[in-house]
C-alpha cells in the first residue's frame, strides 16, 4: 500500500524522485491543488471517503499512509 | 489554452493549460494560443443577487472578447445551474438569468467568429445532479464539478476540440445484411428482408434514415458487403421501404473478396485515407479482421439487438463524425465524391481513353464574364495554381475595369453526366494578347483544356483578329503546363532566363475544330 501511495503522490505532484521522507514543508509542488488532487485519487484508488479533519492531517508521506490505513481498517 | 474561470477547474483541463484568477478578467495574456471561458453559475440562496452576477458574468465576457485578438479561438462552455433551492415554484429568476446567459453567448458567438460556443449540459446530462458536485470538495476547493468526473470530462473535452477544429472522419463503410436491414438477402430475398413494419423492421428503417441525414452533413458513405451485386442493385431498386439506395454510396464493393482488401480498394477509389474510414459491421468476424489486417479503421462494436441502434448510432456519431459545423461545401461532398469514384471506375473499364470521354457525355458552357460570374472568376485567378499560364491575380474591380477597357473575358462551366462541376476555368484576352489562361484542377484530364481554347479561339477568328500572342509564366506550381501553348500547336517565339515563355499563332490557317466528345455551347 505503501507503493501505490507513493505512486499516487508522484503523479499529483508531478516529481518522480521523491521518497517516504516527502512533506508538504520539504516539497514546494505539493500545494493545495496537488493536496486536492491527491485526494480525489485516493479516495478513487482506495474506495474510500476521506473527510475534512483527516485531510489537513496528511502534511506528509507518513501522514497519508496512517490516515488511509485506519480508514481501510474502519 | 488560457482559461478564464470562477471555481476550481485545474483538474478538468489538460496539465499545459493556464488558469485566470478566480472571477478575474484583469489579465488577457497576449501570449496564449487560445482561451477557454468557463463560468459557473453562482451557488447562493439569494436567486435575485445571483442573477444579476449571472448577467454580470455576461458584461465580462463581451470585455474580454473585445481584448483577444480575433484570429484565436475562444471555446466557452454554456452555464447549467447546478443546485438552487428555490423557495418556492414560481421564483425562475436564476433560471431565466442562466438562459439569458447561455442565449447571450450564441448571440456573441454570431458576431465575433473566433468565438465557439459549445454546451457543458452535454456532458453533465449523463450524470445525476447529486454526483455532478461533491461538496466536500467545493467547501475545502470551491470545485464546482466534483472532481471524480475529471477523466469523462476531459476526453469529452478532447472530442469537444476535434469538433471545433473540423475534425471527423470522412467515410462510413456499411456492411448490408443484418447491419442496414434485418435478414439475409440472399436467403431471404427481398421481400424477406426485414426493413419496415413489426420490429425489427422498425429498427433497421429508423437506422437507415439516421445514416441518410448523416450523410447529408457530409460523412461518405460506401457499401462493403458479401451479396451478389445483382441482388443488391435489385433489391435497391425494388423494395419500397429502402431509405438508403444506390444514389447514396460514393463508392461500393459488392462481392466475395475479403473485406480488409475492399477496403483498400474503397480508399484509393474514394482517394481517402484508410484512417478516415468508420467500419460498420454486425459480423465480429469481419470486425476483428479489419482491426488485425487494417488497424488505422475505426471500427465500433456492433450491437446485437437491433433496438439498440439508436443508441449505437448517437454514440458513432460522438465519437466519429460530429463538427462544430458543416459548410455548403461539405453537403456537396457525397455527390463530388460519388463522381470522382465514378469517373475513375469508368476510366478502367475503357480500353481506349477517347471512348471513355465520350462515354462522359461532356457539356461545355462558355460564357461572357458578367455582373453575376465576375466574383468566381476573380476567386479563380487568386486561387488557382497549377494550371495557371500567367498566374495573375486580380480582384472583382481589376475585371471590371478590363471588361470596361474592351478586354475580352470567358468562363467555362463544365458538366458531365456524373456531376455539374460549375464554373472551373477563365481565358482573359486583351485584344489579340491571352493575358491569363487558368482552369480547376478538379476538370484535368479529359483534354477539357485544348477545346475550351480551341472554342475561344475560334470566336476570336470570328471576331476578326487575325494573330493571337501568348505567354507562359514560371512559377513553383504551375510546371505541369510549361509546354500547354507547344502541344497546343502555338508557334514558340522567344524564351527568357527565368523560364518564361512566349508564343504567337495565326488563326487564319488554323485548324480550331474541336472533338465531337465536347459539346460547347459557346457565347
Amino acid at each position: 500500500m505503501e507503493d501505490q501511495i507513493l505512486q499516487i503522490l508522484k503523479s499529483v505532484i508531478g516529481v518522480d524522485d521523491i521518497d517516504s521522507s516527502v512533506s508538504q514543508d520539504n516539497c514546494e509542488q505539493w500545494d493545495s491543488m496537488a493536496q486536492l488532487n491527491l485526494v480525489v485519487e485516493l479516495e478513487m484508488e482506495f474506495d474510500i471517503t476521506l473527510e475534512p479533519e483527516e485531510i489537513s492531517e496528511m502534511r506528509t508521506f507518513s501522514d497519508v499512509v496512517r490516515v488511509v490505513k485506519a480508514k481501510k481498517a474502519q | 489554452m488560457f482559461v478564464f474561470r470562477n471555481n476550481t477547474v485545474e483538474r478538468f483541463f489538460p496539465k499545459d493549460y493556464t488558469f485566470s484568477g478566480y472571477d478575474d478578467i484583469s489579465l488577457v495574456p497576449s501570449d496564449a494560443d487560445g482561451y477557454v471561458w468557463f463560468y459557473q453559475a453562482p451557488l447562493a440562496f439569494d436567486t435575485f443577487s445571483a442573477s444579476e452576477q449571472v448577467r454580470a458574468y455576461s458584461d465580462k465576457l463581451d470585455y474580454v472578447m473585445q481584448c483577444i485578438d480575433p484570429g484565436k479561438t475562444v471555446v466557452a462552455l454554456t452555464m447549467e445551474p447546478l443546485y438552487s433551492v428555490p423557495f418556492t415554484d414560481d421564483d425562475h429568476l436564476l433560471r431565466e438569468a442562466v438562459e439569458e446567459y447561455n442565449h447571450n453567448l450564441f448571440l456573441l458567438s454570431d458576431t465575433n467568429p473566433n468565438l465557439k460556443v459549445i454546451d457543458l449540459s452535454e456532458f453533465t446530462s449523463a450524470y445525476p445532479g447529486e454526483e455532478l458536485i461533491d461538496w466536500k470538495f467545493y467547501f475545502l476547493s470551491q470545485m464546482g464539478l466534483n472532481p471524480r468526473l475529471s477523466k469523462p470530462f476531459q476526453e469529452w473535452w478532447r472530442r469537444k476540440l476535434d469538433s471545433i477544429a473540423l475534425r471527423r472522419k470522412k467515410c462510413l463503410v456499411l456492411d448490408l445484411d443484418n447491419t442496414l436491414w434485418g435478414g439475409v438477402l440472399g436467403e431471404d430475398g427481398i421481400d424477406g428482408i426485414k426493413l419496415s413494419g413489426d420490429y425489427p423492421g422498425k429498427a433497421f428503417h429508423f437506422f437507415q434514415e439516421a445514416i441518410l441525414s448523416l450523410s447529408k452533413s457530409g460523412v461518405i458513405l460506401a457499401v462493403c458487403s458479401k451479396n451478389n451485386e445483382a441482388d443488391v442493385l435489385e433489391a435497391w431498386e425494388k423494395n419500397p421501404f429502402m431509405v438508403l439506395r444506390k444514389e447514396h454510396f460514393s463508392a461500393m464493393r459488392i462481392n466475395w473478396n475479403d473485406k480488409a482488401s475492399n477496403l483498400k480498394e474503397l480508399a484509393s477509389e474514394l482517394n481517402i485515407g484508410l484512417d478516415s474510414f468508420v467500419f460498420v459491421d454486425d459480423n465480429p468476424t469481419e470486425r476483428e479482421l479489419i482491426r488485425q489486417m487494417l488497424p488505422m479503421v475505426s471500427v465500433p462494436d456492433f450491437p446485437i439487438q437491433p433496438y439498440d441502434l439508436p443508441q449505437f448510432f448517437s454514440k458513432m456519431v460522438e465519437d466519429y463524425f460530429r463538427v462544430y459545423t458543416v459548410t455548403e461545401e461539405d453537403r456537396k461532398k457525397t455527390e463530388q465524391y460519388k463522381a470522382n469514384a465514378a469517373r475513375s471506375q469508368a476510366q478502367s473499364s475503357f480500353s481506349d481513353f477517347s471512348s471513355f470521354l465520350r462515354s462522359l457525355d461532356m457539356h461545355l458552357k462558355i460564357e461572357r464574364a458578367d455582373q453575376f460570374n465576375i466574383p468566381r472568376i476573380a476567386q479563380m485567378t487568386q486561387k488557382t495554381n497549377q494550371f495557371n499560364l500567367t498566374t495573375r491575380r486580380y480582384t472583382d474591380a481589376d475585371v471590371r475595369s478590363f471588361i470596361e477597357k474592351g478586354w475580352k473575358i470567358w468562363c467555362l462551366s463544365v458538366a458531365d453526366r456524373f456531376g455539374d462541376s460549375g464554373i472551373t476555368g477563365t481565358v482573359f484576352v486583351d485584344g489579340n494578347r491571352i493575358d491569363t489562361l487558368l482552369l480547376s484542377c478538379r476538370i484535368l484530364g479529359k483534354g477539357i483544356e485544348g477545346a475550351f481554347l480551341k472554342s475561344v479561339l475560334y470566336s476570336l477568328r470570328d471576331e476578326g483578329v487575325k494573330e493571337v500572342h501568348a505567354e507562359y509564366i514560371p512559377t513553383a506550381k504551375n510546371s505541369q503546363v510549361k509546354d500547354f501553348y507547344d502541344k497546343q500547336g502555338f508557334t514558340f517565339v522567344g524564351g527568357e532566363p527565368d523560364g518564361a515563355r512566349t508564343y504567337s499563332l495565326s488563326l487564319a490557317g488554323a485548324d480550331l475544330t474541336v472533338e465531337d466528345c465536347y459539346h460547347v455551347s459557346a457565347e
